[in-house]
């Protein structure tokens, strides 16, 4: 019985490790980022990062928090512009990787290597990050913060675009 | 009348943003800024007859660090051509040590800096010229005009470089031709403006 607890248990660690764990696909067009929000988010908020980022590494407790405070109609996913920085590609990406898992970031990344050009005019941005979108399921931008984040206006913003495109 | 208001309105809303970025083709601020190096004083009077390019940079900033050999490289590329090159860090060192003026020293005499190391501790000359990000790469004529504004090149990957902005001012400018690109989008770290 003691043994049937255990073996239950680490199953259920196993499941919450696997739910806990970051996704970092790489992406190289900009225009295939849309595709990494599942299909039923109704919100969809993109976040532009690196680690190496001050005000972005700050602002992670916020997206966490933000995440946290909805459910699926509302999806992040982060971006990471680590590439942008020489270097073998494969370690940046393992090193970015090994980034969201210390700071148990749960929603989806991207690990972007395509050029900062083609990522600035899809987005229409400065090239000054952290920057954080918001769009609906067709993919109209319903809202934008250049720089960090204010965690409860952020959490007000959705949650009146979320009310207004359910 | 409603519609003339709300564009009367978007126009001085647009123009409200654009107030600190510093248009190509505006005349480009004067400053006087202490050498990091050697606490001399360095003053750049645009319209004295020389290219200059001023570049926003800092200490530590991975994506300026990235670029600053290429930095150096364009540097000992065209000063033999006349061109002056200023680099300043606009960082508020009481925020991020790093930025002291003595880490900027270590670093500039450690990688042989070509140009001088400016410590705008203020931030007064990156708000000046409309500085976002280090680094942020302006180029300024003879006439004290400023021509190109934006990155140094498209990629710090020399691998999967596309576009040389600074390099293809700068050569447009020394040939006498029309530079194409005036202005592209510097990428990198937020400045970290004095509070």
């Amino acid at each position: 019985m003691r043994a049937y607890v255990r073996f239950v248990g680490l199953c259920l660690s196993l499941t919450a490790g696997t739910a806990a764990a970051a996704t970092l696909i790489e992406v190289k067009e900009p225009a295939k980022i849309a595709d990494a929000f599942p299909r039923q988010a109704t919100i969809r908020v993109l976040n532009v990062w690196a680690t190496w980022c001050v005000p972005c590494v700050a602002e992670i407790p916020d997206l966490r928090a933000i995440s946290a405070a909805f459910g699926p109609e509302v999806a992040i996913v982060g971006v990471s512009l680590d590439d942008m920085i020489p270097g073998d590609r494969a370690s940046i990406k393992a090193e970015v990787a090994g980034f969201l898992d210390r700071n148990r970031i749960t929603y989806s990344n991207i690990y972007y290597s395509g050029t900062s050009d083609a990522l600035a005019d899809t987005l229409r941005f400065s090239g000054e990050i952290p920057i954080t979108l918001v769009y609906d399921r067709a993919g109209r931008e319903l809202w934008r913060r250049e720089g960090k984040l204010d965690r409860k206006k952020t959490i007000a913003e959705i949650r009146k675009l979320l009310g207004r495109n359910r | 009348m409603r519609k003339s208001f709300a564009l009367a309105l978007l126009l001085l809303l647009s123009f409200a943003c654009m107030a600190d970025e510093l248009p190509v083709g505006a005349k480009a601020p004067t400053f006087s800024l202490a050498n990091a190096v050697d606490g001399r004083t360095w003053s750049f009077h645009p319209g004295d007859g020389k290219v200059s390019v001023v570049v926003f940079t800092c200490n530590q900033c991975p994506y300026a660090q990235a670029f600053e050999p290429r930095l150096i490289e364009i540097a000992r590329q065209y000063q033999p051509k006349g061109v002056v090159f200023y680099a300043i860090d606009p960082n508020d060192e009481a925020v991020y040590a790093v930025e002291s003026v003595e880490n900027m020293k270590e670093r500039a005499v450690s990688r042989s800096y070509p140009y001088p190391y400016l410590k705008d501790g203020d931030s007064t000359m990156a708000r000046a010229y409309g500085a976002r990000v280090t680094p942020h790469v302006y180029v300024i004529d003879g006439t004290g005009v400023l021509r190109y504004r934006g990155y140094i090149d498209d990629s710090a990957r020399p691998e999967e470089r596309t576009k040389t902005g600074l390099t293809d001012a700068l050569d447009a400018l020394l040939g006498n031709r029309q530079i194409a690109n005036t202005t592209t989008r510097a990428f990198g770290c937020t400045i970290k403006w004095k509070r």
